[in-house]
């Protein structure tokens, strides 16, 4: 799998983060980065733990690295996540997560997969 | 390259995400030295021990422990955002975050989806601009630093030989300085009348050094007769202001009021407010201030100093003779100045040596620098520098070692009061090669070997161990020198002298 298929599979921008990064190394490199990142992990605890003030900081580093990286798709769901939390419209938050987990979980089998090879 | 030996900039990066961290890092450590802080406190205790290494942080605003905004209050409240600028590289997008944030001084406000390139050059101009402007002011501070030093030690070195022909220690000069300093001040507060300001005392008061460099011209018997002048000697003696007068006006300069003042102290520092002085018998108001102050800073110190031919006064009795007008006449204002100043002259001439002089031409120079509103980093630069070596001096005075530090332009030593104790030695010692005490107490040989070990040393490895003997209390013993040589940071470094400690061999005192 190359780059351009793994960012075909999550749905994101490669034209743009290549636009932006200018270096097919450094995409490769923050790409692989992504899945250390232990935001995602953080945001579902936290919701689970309805510790809304971490559950924010957690969407909002994620919109941050997933619009950083062009993860078109789920920097989206990260959006509107963090838009309901920052207007503590709670409801409305647990509502959106399960798109956030879902887009999550494609990005992260798209990296997967290309890591793989 | 020039700039090769230059140190890279240091970027510090305040962001709680490691992601972010990382990927700031990845594109700017080829240029730049990058610190990291995991959140707004830590980015707080970064700036607080290393502000001066820092050339831009790049801030995040969206961090636990202290947000993005209280690390620019705090830089704000402790002024660091005057020096060091601020990017805030953030995924907030709302316009109040950003309003605020420049509100609050930050000089630029970055998207995390910024290009790359757009992060590298706003970084790369931020730094440019900033590093530029810091090396002006620190140019213009050290060109007037420089050039009050340079002035004080020509005018130190003139005055030193004046009163080494004189047979005085050198402190009579400093004396006259600190007097006339502390009377001009408190007569600016009481009166107009002479448009007295900090320049005018500044140049006065390093006038005042020179006003006995007419003895130059006295031969030396004459000058130091231990015994009562004849009337035909003390003829000649007077003739000291006039020549020092004559030699003021020789001088190519003058239109420097330096060479003015100089030239009214040198002539009529002897004459008295009631014109019963000389050479001109000048009266009231004729007799210039600066010689009218100077001429009671001289009448004061002389009372107070010990001479062959009497013991010093206590400042009580030198005051009552100068008021009971046994020392001639002087202005009635400048009288009251003398007394209301009684507490700080005592204070001023009890510790008054050739390092407080050079700590007053830093307060000067520091207060000069305080008129240039846009400098004032490097006011605070020259305040730390105060601070440093208010700091050095302490630790000196406290240290029951013999510390001792040496500089080769002028050739002077200087030791901590414990060292200079132990070693019955001045704390300063000018052109201590050639000086009798240090003689007594080490073997020039030994030093020399020293001094030229030291300079044979170079910036990256100064350090020299080095034994000999020396005389400590009175005993000749062999000591152990730990010895650090100092090398200026101009290329090439030259070599500017040594610090160091000495201490005693306590094995052969064993063996004893």
């Amino acid at each position: 799998m190359t780059i351009q298929e793994c960012y075909a599979a999550l749905e994101g921008d490669y034209q743009e983060v290549l636009g932006r990064l200018y270096s097919d190394a450094l995409v490769e490199r923050f790409v692989g980065k992504f899945l250390s990142d232990q935001s995602f992990q953080l945001l579902r605890d936290s919701l689970d733990e309805k510790n809304f003030e971490e559950a924010f900081r957690a969407a909002h580093t994620l919109k941050g690295v997933t619009q950083n990286l062009s993860f078109t798709k789920l920097y989206q769901s990260c959006h509107e996540i963090t838009e309901a939390l920052r207007t503590k419209d709670y409801d409305l938050a647990v509502r959106l997560f399960p798109t956030v987990e879902a887009d999550y979980a494609q990005t992260a089998s798209a990296i997967q997969r290309y890591q793989a090879g | 390259m020039a700039s090769k030996r230059q140190q890279r900039c240091t970027i510090l990066i305040a962001d709680d995400v490691p992601y972010n961290r990382d990927f700031l890092r990845a594109i700017l450590e080829d240029m730049y030295d990058i610190i990291e802080a995991e959140d707004g406190e830590e980015a707080v205790k970064i700036l607080q021990q290393r502000e001066q290494e820092i050339s831009l942080l790049l801030l995040d605003l969206n961090m636990p422990n202290k947000d993005g905004f209280g690390v620019l209050e705090d830089m704000n409240k402790y002024g660091w955002i005057d020096r060091v600028p601020v990017i805030v590289i953030t995924g907030e997008d709302d316009s109040n975050f950003l309003k605020r944030a420049y509100d609050l001084g930050v000089t630029d406000y970055l998207s995390r989806a910024s290009n790359v390139e757009v992060i590298r050059r706003r970084a790369n101009n931020t730094i440019m601009l900033y590093v530029k402007q810091h090396r002006l002011a620190a140019m213009v501070n050290e060109q007037i630093y420089q050039k009050e030093k340079v002035n004080n030690l020509m005018i130190s070195i003139l005055s030193h030989i004046v009163e080494f022909r004189n047979e005085e220690s050198g402190l009579h000069v400093l004396h006259i300085q600190t007097m006339t300093e502390i009377l001009l001040k408190n007569l600016m507060r009481k009166t107009d009348k002479y448009k007295l300001d900090r320049e005018t005392i500044n140049l006065i008061s390093n006038a005042s050094t020179l006003h006995d460099v007419g003895k130059i011209c006295i031969p030396s018997e004459i000058l130091n007769k231990p015994g009562r002048f004849t009337d035909e000697e003390f003829a000649i003696m007077k003739g000291h202001s006039q020549m020092g007068a004559d030699m003021m006006k020789g001088v190519p300069f003058q239109n420097e009021p330096l060479v003015k003042y100089a030239y009214e102290i040198c002539r009529w520092h002897h004459e008295r407010y009631n014109g019963r002085g000389y050479p001109d018998g000048l009266a009231g108001e004729d007799i210039p201030i600066s010689a009218q102050v100077v001429s009671l800073a001289d009448v004061y110190d002389a009372l107070t100093s010990e001479r062959v031919y009497k013991p010093a006064h206590s400042h009580e009795k030198a005051l009552s003779m100068i008021l009971n007008g046994e020392c001639g006449a002087f202005q009635p204002l400048l009288l009251e100045c003398l007394v209301e100043s009684s507490d700080i002259i005592q204070r001023e001439m009890a510790v008054d040596t050739i390092i407080r002089g050079d700590q007053r031409a830093m307060e000067n120079t520091a207060a000069e620098m305080m008129q240039y509103e846009d400098l004032s980093t490097t006011d605070r630069t020259m305040r730390m520098l105060e601070q440093e070596r208010t700091i050095h001096h302490f630790f000196s005075a406290v240290s029951q070692q013999i510390l001792f530090e040496y500089t080769s332009t002028p050739s002077m030593l200087t030791l901590s009061p414990y060292g200079a104790h132990c070693l019955g030695l001045e704390e300063t010692t000018i052109d201590p090669y050639h000086n009798k005490h240090v003689q007594d107490i080490a073997n020039l040989d030994q030093l020399a070997e020293l001094a030229q070990l030291l300079q044979g040393t170079t910036p990256e490895d100064p350090l020299v161990e080095y034994n000999c003997s020396l005389c400590i209390n009175g005993r000749i013993q062999p000591v152990h020198i730990t010895s650090r040589a100092m090398w200026s940071v101009e290329d090439p470094p030259q070599y500017t002298g040594a610090i160091g400690k000495v201490e005693e061999c306590k094995k052969k005192e064993d063996i004893q």
